[in-house]
């Protein structure tokens, strides 16, 4: 009896034994369909010189290994759109944050790394620096000359150190969008594209009142980007710097303010990763996130949604622009190809097209970006209202923090969570947090950054 | 012989057989409630499980423009596969859902040809430091393997067993053997002792007792741990996104490109509908063995 009725079973099994153990030798190394036909196939390459050439171009091209544009829609893009036009076949790789940076360096400490271009935000970058992974690209920068990358952009690439690291790709920043629903609730006299935060509160609690919701919403969850806001937006705009005023009384009446605020945002905002959604399903009205993050939102339905720069504060109008850069790992392979595709991404034309398509902007002057579709037009006005406001404080990403940038943006979210959530004593809140990150900052020995005055030694908390 | 083995037990079955014409055969108050409490638990129990699946069903196939509707229609106003074919024929979605079949499969291979003798040994010998054995077994999967991260992939790329569905196979055998192992030694101790002797005695050596006898009668549990074997193996996707790089399993390509990258909640539904589907498909198609022969044994 049993011995029949296992036979198909057996069967089954045999079958899928004999099916899978077939493909896994099929699915060698480099079986993923092919991404990008090359547009020019290499073909310039003469018969004779491929011998001398170092490691041939795997099957699915040169691996470019990317924190950025992940997302599978924003991923086909890159690949359909953006990378079709490369001079050679480039295999796009976005990961999630654990592998994007275990995976090269795993490959380093095995001496075979496959990856040819690391691209990433500029926070992904000192975890490979530290390991010494990435390559001088001081050379390819000269050769890139006329391109005219912004000074402080360059800089940054140079990670605290005389060489330059990355190359700077593209920029973001972060800015507030609005339904039109909530127009009406806008205090009197007050212009959207010069708010200031006590005007942005009023806002929030008209509306609560309004709509007998909680509409405001900031991105406060495990994902979210709320230490951005607190580094870029309210710290500067209270106290004209990141750093220094961590525990000054600007700070304490700022959290005072930001109490009030609180009682306004949408509760359910410590689950939001990104505001486009919560915009989208209407639970929100009002929202501050990153421009990538808001986009789907805007590009769904233009129409719906006004644009404007993150509120003011007593010091001035802070913001944080966002910088991604291309680096190429010691020791890679495809070496001359690497450096043409970061040719050919930092190239004005492309970039335009990642403007396009991608929502993220140029970074070189003379890109064209006068034809915006009306989602991205509505972000890019909002940057150029902020980059044109008289009181635009542009605050920088923490420089030179290395692999502490985690710990540094933690040291932010605690102070949240200790003064508004849990509601403790605001100047003994900073006192000790202002404590953790001084620690930080001796340790490694970061000077002040923008917008702190320079500093000599390590910044310090005052 | 193993044809006969169904008949060896006497059949109890008489035991369970409610007696005929008593009170407690009429239907009472406290009867009927319990009956019905049994149902509502039953359907509780069932709607745990299959909202979600019919909610992330019906959102992959809606217009993107109707999920971020509010409040939600639970039954769905227009149906597109719109969200559900960009998703399936992005670059290396089909591709990995073949990879994870695979993987799956030559784990499941993998870890019954290791597992399966473990477990039969530690069911059928009794030698010194069998418990201690047992517990070690156990503490494999009490280690963090997270921390493993980088050096099991630097191991990984010096064997060059780097980006490979049968390297995946390995680490993913390596997880799975301690369930295998226990799974398999509880279900051949089930398996009397004394057929294999019996079978002995007619002639069979102890090899062909076992695959003759014990084997067949193991069958069904077998069957039960390969189907844990390939749902871990499925559902894995920390060796998965670590050891690969092209090769990419369905998982591991959903957590780099869906889960961990914050990808617009339609393709999330998208996502999530394919890696429910399939694994859904492979437990129907088990559970039929599994059913079947598990029936004849207890007969």
């Amino acid at each position: 009896m049993n011995k029949l009725n296992s036979r198909p079973l057996w069967a089954l099994l045999g079958t899928i034994l004999v099916v899978s153990l077939a493909l896994a030798g099929c699915a060698a190394p480099g079986t993923v369909p092919t991404l990008t036909p090359p547009t020019a196939a290499p073909a310039a390459q003469p018969a004779g010189a491929t011998a001398t050439l170092p490691p041939p171009t795997p099957n699915g091209g040169i691996i470019f290994h990317s924190s950025q544009f992940a997302p599978v829609n924003e991923a086909e893009t890159m690949r359909n759109v953006i990378l079709k036009g490369a001079p050679m076949l480039v295999d796009f790789q976005p990961q999630a944050t654990g592998p994007y940076v275990d995976i090269p360096l795993a490959q380093q400490k095995a001496g075979k790394i496959t990856i040819a271009v690391i691209g990433g935000q500029h926070g992904d970058f000192p975890a490979f620096v530290n390991a010494g992974l990435l390559d001088d690209l001081t050379p390819l920068l000269e050769k890139l000359s006329d391109r005219g990358f912004p000074e402080t952009y360059l800089t940054l690439g140079k990670m605290g150190t005389d060489k330059q690291y990355y190359i700077p790709w593209a920029q973001a920043t972060y800015i507030m969008a609005a339904n039109k629903d909530a127009l009406q609730y806008l205090p009197e006299g007050a212009d959207i594209n010069a708010l200031t935060y006590e005007q942005l509160t009023e806002w929030a609690k008209a509306a609560q009142e309004g709509t007998g919701q909680r509409v405001l919403g900031l991105p406060v969850g495990p994902q979210g980007l709320i230490h951005r806001f607190w580094q870029g937006y309210l710290y500067p705009s209270y106290t004209g710097t990141q750093v220094g005023g961590f525990k000054s009384p600007e700070a304490v009446k700022m959290w005072t303010d930001f109490k009030e605020l609180w009682k306004y945002v949408n509760p359910a905002s410590t689950n939001y990763n990104n505001m486009s959604e919560p915009l989208q399903t209407g639970e929100v009205l009002i929202a501050w996130d990153h421009i990538a993050r808001l986009k789907a939102a805007l590009e769904a339905n233009p129409d719906q949604y006004v644009t404007f720069p993150a509120p003011a504060g007593p010091a001035g109008r802070g913001y944080m622009p966002v910088l991604t850069g291309l680096a190429i790992p010691v020791g890679g392979p495809n070496r001359a190809e690497a450096e043409q595709l970061i040719t050919y991404l930092t190239d004005p034309k492309t970039q335009t097209l990642v403007a396009q398509n991608l929502g993220f902007f140029p970074v070189v002057a003379s890109a064209d970006t006068s034809d915006l579709p009306p989602g991205v037009k509505l972000e890019a006005d909002a940057i150029a209202t902020l980059q044109g406001s008289a009181d635009a404080l542009p605050a920088l990403l923490p420089v030179g923090l290395g692999a502490k940038g985690g710990d540094w943006n933690k040291v932010y979210n605690d102070t949240f969570q200790r003064i508004v959530i849990k509601g403790e004593d605001i100047q003994t809140v900073l006192n000790e947090q202002g404590a953790v990150m001084q620690s930080i900052l001796d340790e490694v020995k970061a000077a002040c950054w923008p917008p702190d005055a320079p500093s000599e030694g390590p910044c310090q908390v005052k | 012989m193993s044809a006969k083995t169904g008949t060896i037990n006497p059949p109890r079955s008489t035991v369970d057989v409610p007696p005929l014409n008593t009170a407690a055969n009429k239907p009472t108050l406290a009867k009927t409630l319990g009956r019905l409490g049994l149902y509502v638990a039953a359907i509780a129990i069932s709607m745990f499980f299959l909202c979600p699946i019919y909610l992330i069903t019906i959102s992959a196939f809606s217009p993107q423009k109707e999920i971020f509707a509010y409040p939600k229609a639970l039954i769905p106003q227009s149906l597109t596969a719109e969200t559900v074919l960009f998703f399936w024929n992005a670059t290396g979605v089909q591709a990995s859902l073949v990879n994870s079949v695979i993987v799956g499969t030559l784990t499941v291979i993998f870890a019954l040809l290791v597992g399966a003798p473990a477990g039969y040994s530690l069911a059928r010998f009794i030698f010194r430091g069998r418990d201690s054995y047992k517990l070690l077994i156990l503490t494999t999967r009490a280690f963090p393997i997270v921390i493993l991260s980088i050096p099991l992939a630097v191991n990984y790329i010096s064997w060059n067993m780097y980006d490979t569905l049968w390297g995946v196979a390995f680490a993913h055998t390596a997880m799975a053997l301690p369930t295998t192992i226990l799974v398999t030694a509880s279900i051949f101790i089930g398996v009397p002792r004394e057929l294999e002797e019996a079978a002995q005695t007619l002639g069979c050596n102890r090899a062909l007792a076992f695959i003759k006898v014990a084997m067949p009668l193991a069958l069904p549990g077998l069957a039960a741990a390969a189907i844990f074997t390939f749902a871990l193996s499925w559902n894995e996707t920390f060796a998965a996104t670590i050891l690969t790089q092209r090769n990419r399993t369905l998982p591991a390509l959903i957590l780099s490109q869906i889960a961990d990258v914050g990808a617009p909640l339609p393709y999330r539904f998208a996502a999530g509908f394919f890696l429910i589907a399939p694994s859904l498909l492979f437990i129907f198609i088990m559970r039929r063995y599994l059913f079947g022969m598990w029936g004849q044994v207890v007969k």
